[in-house]
């Protein structure tokens, strides 16, 4: 912990540190992974390291409509659900930021009751009013949950990232003889889409991850996403084990996680840590 | 349980702090300016459709949930339907797989959450602190925080099956998964690897507010490490600690994913998420599963209670908050 | 608001039953020229469980049906209770996609009472009752009405070690002496294996000796808990056999398998298990097979023969059904003597059609189908309540571990809660 020693000895000291957590975060995720590539034959022989290679389970769920059609419902409604949370989010979070109204401590508050809501709660009357509307086993049916969940998110995150613009600098392109629009277009939106764009991540993360809505409001292929369709899984027959699909199908959706921490590592540690770092 | 959806330390006084500056003017209503009025009515249009959607989604639903909790309702006697007052609560109150759900879900998660705050505080003095590949230590901590519950939990489920998994074979015996004990041992376990790196950003953003001056100061001082961290940094991450604290604590009480998946709830495992599901879509009995989600969302505004109260959390609204 | 919106939707709900009445009047003439609306070939979804060879069985069906309907069978899950909330999921959401369905012997009466399957009337009605074994038949009623076609059935036999034992055992009080001379005498093996785990094998077991000792644990309507001396009497013996000392150790954690692999192993005297076990057998162990004799399910008294838990599926018509006339009709013909003698033989389903059994190819198939038969005779359905699923947790619950049992004390907590069961208090763990 000394601050003062950055002699050749502290730093074997965190770099093994570093290494137990990069184990640490990375052994559950290499072994789906190796059961994915395993053999039929050699999936049960306990094996970290597969014995036997193969893609037969990635060929074999892409040819299965359960696991493609859940893995276009899964992007579709996590898309959608982050485009419509995003947009509604960062007109919240402008105002929040930057305009003064009676009732603005009311919403903040209400997001954060919201980001704390019990989601099972929801589960019961949201299971009788959507199959009583006709939402039940729909995308919006699902949209629509996930988007009041990251509201508060995205609310969050995107005031932290407003509070941090110089807005002043709005005020001196106007007085530079740039119009409104200009002087949002060319100032205002290069420095605010960066926060937007991170807090994007976060909500479509949210989104991808969810689990309990989609299995509770949903019944068929029309709307299941794939952590749903996971535990559906039921192998090429009946007495096959469906082990190696299912990893094959966990991989694959992990996939744009690994994507997103690959490349935007820093923005999402910024984004999860904004509002205390910079009130 | 899903992946914690907000960053806490971000509160409602601070982001609300340009309207205070403000205050004296507001009570000038009369006097309230062409721009005032104007700016007024485009916060709330620019509100309105984020807050109408919040309470159309839960606050509906949960007073919905609450007269469906006082009605026998099951959808296997549907001509049985009729309005019983508070007879569902008695019966779930007196139900034992109820409170031993109950307990399960405790246990969960004040062990879980107890073991995170210590390993969390450890990643972020690693995250924050380490000399040499930080990228990739803070790289390889978000993986857990992103990957999906139900990839992360069929890994687990796998890895302790026996013969399929590498870590049910270092056992010499036995299923671990369908024993009580080692069953709770392992859901806990898969919660703390998906939500310590949660924990250690959020205590990161505490870490940051440390002023090094001070460390250095107390390290002339001749502080020891252990003192500087309990004399210097804790204290200045205290409000920190504690928000962490309240959304891990809610956050882990809703846990689901993980017991579907690595044990459906079998040998008294099941979490009060997970007995409220079973008996919605199971049972099909809208007026019990009503009346747990009541019981539930009681139970969750009890413990943030608790937290604000006696622990002092600063909580949206308070004024110690945001004024770190 | 319960009140009030609870007329409109009741309405509905007859109103489609009551058009489902109609359609099945009209479907018939109708249907040879398309009735889809979209023209073509009308398309029945048939929601069941994975069933080897079923496949055969649907195209023999379509290609009868000659282009009045296309049966397609739409897999479920591997484990019953994923099966169950699949289908009560789109249900309870009026999904008019699915048409048939199989169902467990267990979930007719719950489907029922939901108003989520059609009654059998009339002519489909005769047909279906028509050379059906009472057992298989019972468990498709609700209320004295008939809800689902028996399609194929399932009764537990008792096997036996001929190199043992001279004669088998007609009680299970005879068959628990039997194994302790033969433990006291040294010889080996000796056990009792049968299920007594803490789930649905252990209800059955429970049910089998309630419904032989003549007891009931519901009445007739299935909206009482009934739980008289009869069901005392099965505890009893439960609980008797429990702390025989000739169980094996490990009784009260088995499930069908684990009592499969361990008498297959050589380490039981007595069996009591489906007869999944001889084919088994025949592949895995021949030595074991060669010396095993089957009869009789035990009974309790020696002079009143054993009643026996009926398992099963049948198959009813979704009540939200765009073609229930044509749904009646593919039944009928899925569930038909040749097609249940092509299961029987290709996928080890028993039939529930009672003339199957006399045919020829049945021998091979099922060298022990007279004894199964004896028992289809008189076998009896599991409590017929809309509520059976929380009623066997419930039961499950409090018999497990079974040498715990106190009978007349636990008879009387398991009337409470099973009476609460029915009365939508039922709590699920």
């Amino acid at each position: 912990m000394a601050t003062l020693d950055t002699g050749p000895r502290a730093k074997l000291k965190w770099g093994l540190l570093d290494a137990v957590v990069v184990v640490f975060a990375l052994i559950p995720v290499l072994w789906v992974v190796s059961l994915s590539l395993k053999t039929t034959a050699t999936l049960t022989d306990g094996n970290f390291i597969p014995r036997e290679w193969t893609l037969d389970n990635y060929r074999l769920i892409f040819q299965t409509d359960q696991f493609v059609r859940a893995l276009i419902n899964s992007i579709g409604i996590a898309l959608i659900s982050t485009l419509i949370a995003v947009v509604l989010g960062t007109m919240a979070a402008y105002a929040i930021s930057r305009l003064d109204f009676p009732g603005k401590a009311l919403l903040v508050g209400v997001s954060l009751l919201i980001a704390m809501f019990p989601q099972v709660s929801l589960v019961s009357p949201l299971f009788n009013i959507e199959r009583q509307t006709g939402l039940f086993d729909t995308w919006p049916g699902l949209i629509l949950p996930y988007i009041t969940f990251a509201l508060p998110l995205a609310i969050y995150t995107l005031s932290a990232f407003f509070k941090q613009i110089p807005w002043d600098l709005e005020k001196a392109a106007k007085m530079d003889g740039a119009t409104q629009a200009e002087a949002f277009r060319k100032v205002i939106a290069p420095l605010a889409a960066p926060g937007v764009f991170t807090t994007a991540i976060l909500v479509f993360i949210f989104c991808w991850n969810d689990f309990l809505f989609a299995i509770s409001l949903t019944s068929t292929e029309q709307s299941r996403t794939v952590p749903v369709a996971l535990s559906f899984f039921t192998g090429a027959s009946q007495f096959e084990d469906p082990t190696g699909a299912i990893s094959a199908a966990a991989v694959v959706i992990t996939i744009p996680i690994i994507l997103f921490v690959l490349f935007f590592q820093k923005r999402i540690v910024a984004g999860l840590t904004s509002g205390a770092v910079k009130g | 349980m899903s992946v914690s959806s907000t960053t806490p330390a971000t509160t409602a006084e601070e982001l609300s702090e340009g309207g205070r500056r403000e205050l004296p003017q507001k009570r000038a209503k009369a006097a309230l300016s062409e721009g005032k009025r104007q700016e007024r009515r485009l916060g709330w249009l620019l509100c309105a459709p984020a807050a109408l959607v919040m309470v159309a989604v839960t606050a509906y639903p949960i007073l919905y949930s609450f007269w469906l909790s006082l009605q026998r309702y099951d959808l296997k006697f549907p001509s049985e339907r009729e309005f019983v007052w508070f007879a569902n609560y008695a019966t779930v109150l007196s139900n034992g797989y109820w409170w031993t759900a109950f307990g399960v879900t405790l246990l969960i998660t004040v062990v879980s959450v107890a073991v995170e705050l210590v390993l969390g505080m450890a990643l972020a003095l690693v995250m924050h602190r380490t000399l040499i590949g930080r990228g990739l230590v803070r790289t390889s901590a978000l993986i857990p925080y992103g990957i999906v519950t139900v990839v992360a939990a069929f890994s687990w489920r796998y890895a302790w099956t026996p013969s399929t998994g590498y870590l049910a074979n270092l056992l010499s015996d036995g299923a671990p998964l369908t024993e009580r004990a080692s069953a709770l041992s392992i859901i806990i376990l898969a919660e703390i690897w998906k939500t310590t790196p949660f924990m250690a950003l959020l205590l990161m953003a505490g870490l940051a507010l440390v002023p090094e001056d001070l460390l250095k100061a107390a390290s002339m001082d001749g502080a020891s490490a252990w003192q500087r961290f309990t004399r210097v940094m804790l204290p200045v991450m205290k409000p920190a600690i504690l928000v962490a604290l309240l959304f891990r604590t809610l956050d882990a009480f809703r846990v689901f994913d993980n017991i579907y998946v690595l044990t459906n709830g079998a040998n008294e495992t099941s979490s009060v998420s997970m007995i409220a599901y079973n008996n919605l879509m199971k049972g099909l009995n809208l007026g019990i599963g009503s009346t747990m989600s009541v019981l539930i969302f009681l139970a969750v505004a009890i413990i943030a209670f608790v937290f604000v109260k006696l622990f002092g959390t600063a909580a949206p609204g308070s004024s110690d908050e945001g004024r770190r | 608001m319960a009140r009030d919106d609870r007329h409109p939707r009741r309405r509905t709900m007859r109103a489609r039953v009551a058009a489902a009445g109609a359609a099945l009047a009209l479907t018939a003439p109708m249907a040879a020229c398309g009735s889809d609306g979209e023209g073509g070939v009308p398309t029945l979804n048939l929601y069941q469980f994975p069933v080897e060879s079923f496949q055969h069985v649907i195209d023999t069906c379509n290609q009868q049906a000659n282009g009045r309907y296309r049966v397609v069978y739409q897999v479920l899950p591997r484990t019953a209770d994923d099966q169950r909330v699949q289908m009560v999921r789109r249900l309870a959401a009026e999904d008019d996609s699915m048409d048939i369905l199989g169902l467990d012997v267990t979930w007719t009466q719950e489907f029922a009472s939901a108003d989520w399957i059609l009654e059998w009337t009339g002519a489909d009605k005769a047909a279906i009752e028509d050379g059906t074994l009472p057992g298989p038949l019972a468990s498709a009623e609700y209320k004295n009405r008939l809800y689902a076609a028996p399609n194929n059935t399932n009764v537990q036999l008792l096997w036996y070690r001929k190199d043992l034992v001279s004669s088998p055992p007609k009680t299970w009080d005879e068959m628990i002496s039997q194994a302790q001379r033969l433990k006291s005498a040294g010889k080996k093996p000796f056990q009792i294996l049968t299920m007594g785990a803490q789930y649905e094998g252990l209800v059955v077991l429970f049910n089998s000796l309630v419904a032989s000792a003549g007891g009931h644990v519901v009445d007739d309507s299935g909206d009482k808990a009934v739980m008289d001396a009869g069901t005392v009497k099965a505890l009893r013996v439960m609980k008797k056999l429990a702390t025989s000392g000739v169980v094996s150790p490990s009784f009260s954690n088995s499930i069908e398998d684990d009592v499969r692999l361990a008498y297959q192993s050589g380490a039981g005297a007595f069996e009591v298990n489906w007869p999944y076990v001889y084919a088994s057998m025949q592949g895995d162990a021949p030595q074991i097979l060669a010396k095993t004799g089957w009869a009789r399910y035990p009974a309790i008294d020696a002079n009143t023969p054993s009643v026996t838990t009926i398992g099963g599926s049948n198959m009813a018509v979704s009540a939200y059904s765009k073609h229930p006339g044509l749904a009646f009709e593919a039944i009928k013909c899925l569930r038909n003597a040749e097609n249940q003698e092509y299961l029987a033989i290709n996928a080890g389903q028993a039939p529930s059609i009672e003339a199957v059994y006399d045919r020829p190819d049945m021998a091979k198939a099922y060298p022990m189908r007279e004894t199964l038969l004896e028992e289809l005779k008189d076998a009896a359905p599991r409590p017929r309540t809309p509520a059976y699923q929380n009623l066997s947790t419930v039961v499950a619950a409090e018999l497990s571990p079974p040498s715990a049992i106190d009978p007349q004390r636990t008879a009387d907590s398991l009337r409470t809660s099973i009476q609460k069961a029915i009365d939508s208090q039922g709590v699920l763990p």
